[in-house]
């Protein structure tokens, strides 16, 4: 996905992706529709707010593909949360340690 | 001269069960003794206040707590000392610094710790004893005191604040228990919602109406699919489900059935008849809408599926443009509607400009406004998607015209005045937009823009 804005003002080399981080963030901007390339998002980054500028429609849609596609359930009764939300490595590495094999 | 008019705090016995958390319940009684200490701590009155307000200056409260049981509990210690409640969600301290802004004195009722420095007293509000005993009988609340104060944001930094006198909750909340068939003690009906006790159409199902109608709220999480599916096994029937087309998507894709339900009640948007026959059809469930509007309140509601037709609520008339409110009055709204031979009203859509993302309101013109504001964008235009009301997941997207800057550029900025519901996805630089020759932008030409965008991605 491409769109006419040019990528100038993106400063910062993004760190390297792990394989299942770069398998997520294609996950998340392709059912969000976002206008970033996957292997750009930084994998500490927040994803919500100032990061990605994600929202809680977002969270629902990312809850919703993240069980479609790993079979983990997100819970907002789980106290880590925010954590696991945090940011892309978070979030990958929750699916990893709890998704079906 | 005739005394001032009251109405009770709420109809509830002490005994019966009001709230439940993590399957245990909170009876009336245990909630009320909990707000009667809790209104004991509360701020002390002394800013300046104008006299109709309510006692001569009395604080506000912002309540942003998550938590029901808890929203509930510092909402009715809020009334029992004359302050009214300012029904805003958001802990951000530069939100809670602007409302301190326009109402002084203003206090922070938390379930929660809140970030940063809001510079203002913020009360956490403790968890309900469940075994306290019932304060002794209620104060009576002034029937046109202001008792809670709701926000429609749009898509400014600057909301509009809406009023509402507690003899127009009350009778809201009647009037729902009424045409939902909540009203009958002998089958207390448990209430899941995943609407914010903040939001008008949730502090009126999820907060008013466990005080007026003999229903027990569901406090826990219920946000995501899981929770709210786990939350729903969790408490007895009748169950039923307050929610928006939003979660509704989303509850429906994740394939897990619910417990058995009475009914499935949605608003905030159109339900689309997708939604609506899979939720008869799979869920076995009467899907009900509620069409309401901040400014007004609940005002009608629909069986989706088989009534294209708003009935309106008791005591509520509704016109071509405005409805006439119990408690408020003549009530203006942004969307059209046609009153039916039948006595029921149909929405025929809403007024030129106004849009509607996730339950909140922005105007394009508005939004435009902001995106001409940005440095170096010398062009730029909102558009809305065609499927906006049907798809509850839609987005906008703009076109800008800016030489030399980046789209995401523009959108940093854009962020600091915008809210994140209302930025575009995607924004999409162009050479020039398709003004006609007086400088207007026609539908058809943003349309066909928009069309050519998303096919050349």
């Amino acid at each position: 996905m491409t769109s006419g804005a040019p990528a100038s003002e993106t400063i910062a080399a993004p760190a390297a992706l792990l394989p299942q981080e770069l398998d997520l963030a294609r996950l998340i901007v392709s059912v969000l529709s976002l206008e970033v390339a996957p292997e750009e998002i930084a994998p500490e980054a927040p994803l919500f707010n100032q990061g990605l500028g994600l929202d809680s429609i977002d969270a629902l849609e990312i809850a919703l593909a993240v069980s479609k596609t790993y079979d983990v359930k997100l819970r907002s009764d789980d106290e880590r949360n925010h954590r696991i939300f945090a940011s892309l490595r978070s979030l990958s590495a929750y699916i990893e340690t709890h998704r079906a094999r | 001269m005739a005394p001032e008019a009251t109405l009770p705090l709420t109809d509830r016995r002490p005994d019966s069960v009001i709230c439940r958390r993590d399957g245990r319940a909170i009876t009336a009684g245990a909630l009320f003794a909990a707000a009667a200490a809790l209104a004991r701590r509360l701020p002390a009155d002394g800013g300046a206040e104008g006299p109709a307000e309510g006692p001569a200056a009395a604080p506000r409260a912002i309540n942003v707590c998550a938590g029901r049981d808890r929203m509930l509990v510092g909402f009715v210690a809020a009334l029992l000392r004359g302050h009214a409640t300012l029904l805003n969600a958001d802990p951000a301290p530069e939100r809670l610094r602007a409302l301190a802004e326009r109402h002084p004195g203003a206090y922070v009722l938390a379930d929660a710790p809140v970030a940063g420095d809001p510079g203002l007293p913020v009360l956490q509000v403790p968890a309900v004893a469940p075994e306290a005993a019932a304060p002794g009988p209620l104060p009576r609340i002034p029937a046109r005191r202001v008792v809670a104060i709701g926000f429609t944001s749009g898509s400014t930094g600057a909301p509009t604040e809406h009023r509402k006198p507690w003899e127009a909750l009350v009778a809201a909340a009647q009037a729902a228990a009424e045409r939902f068939g909540l009203d009958d003690p002998a089958a207390p009906a448990s209430l899941v919602a995943t609407v914010p006790p903040q939001h008008m159409y949730g502090f009126e199902t999820t907060i008013m109406l466990p005080l007026w109608a003999p229903v027990a709220i569901q406090a826990g999480a219920s946000f995501f699919p899981n929770d709210v599916l786990d939350a729903l096994e969790g408490v007895p029937a009748p169950r039923v489900l307050v929610t928006t087309p939003l979660h509704l998507r989303a509850l429906l894709a994740e394939g897990r059935a619910p417990a058995l339900l009475a009914a499935v009640i949605s608003a905030t948007a159109p339900l689309g008849p997708g939604l609506a026959e899979a939720v008869e059809r799979d869920w076995g469930a009467p899907m009900l809408e509620i069409y309401g509007a901040t400014e007004a309140g609940s005002m009608a509601s629909r069986r989706s599926l088989h009534e294209p037709d708003w009935l309106p609520y008791r005591g509520v008339g509704i016109g071509p443009d405005s409805a006439r409110i119990p408690g408020l009055g003549e009530v203006a709204l942004a969307d059209l509607l046609e009153p039916q031979p039948d006595g029921r009203v149909r929405l025929l859509g809403r007024r030129a400009d106004v849009i509607k993302l996730g339950g909140r309101r922005a105007s394009l013109a508005d939004l435009n406004r902001r995106l001409l504001e940005v440095e170096g964008v010398v062009d730029g235009a909102f558009v809305a998607p065609e499927d906006l009301a049907a798809d509850p997941a839609a987005r906008l997207m703009a076109f800008a015209v800016a030489p030399g800057r980046s789209a995401e550029a523009i959108l940093a900025a854009l962020r600091r005045t915008v809210e994140p519901l209302f930025l575009p996805r995607p924004l999409l630089l162009v050479p020039a937009l398709p003004r006609d020759r007086l400088g207007k932008l026609s539908h058809p030409a943003l349309a066909a823009m928009r069309h050519a965008a998303q096919k050349g991605g």
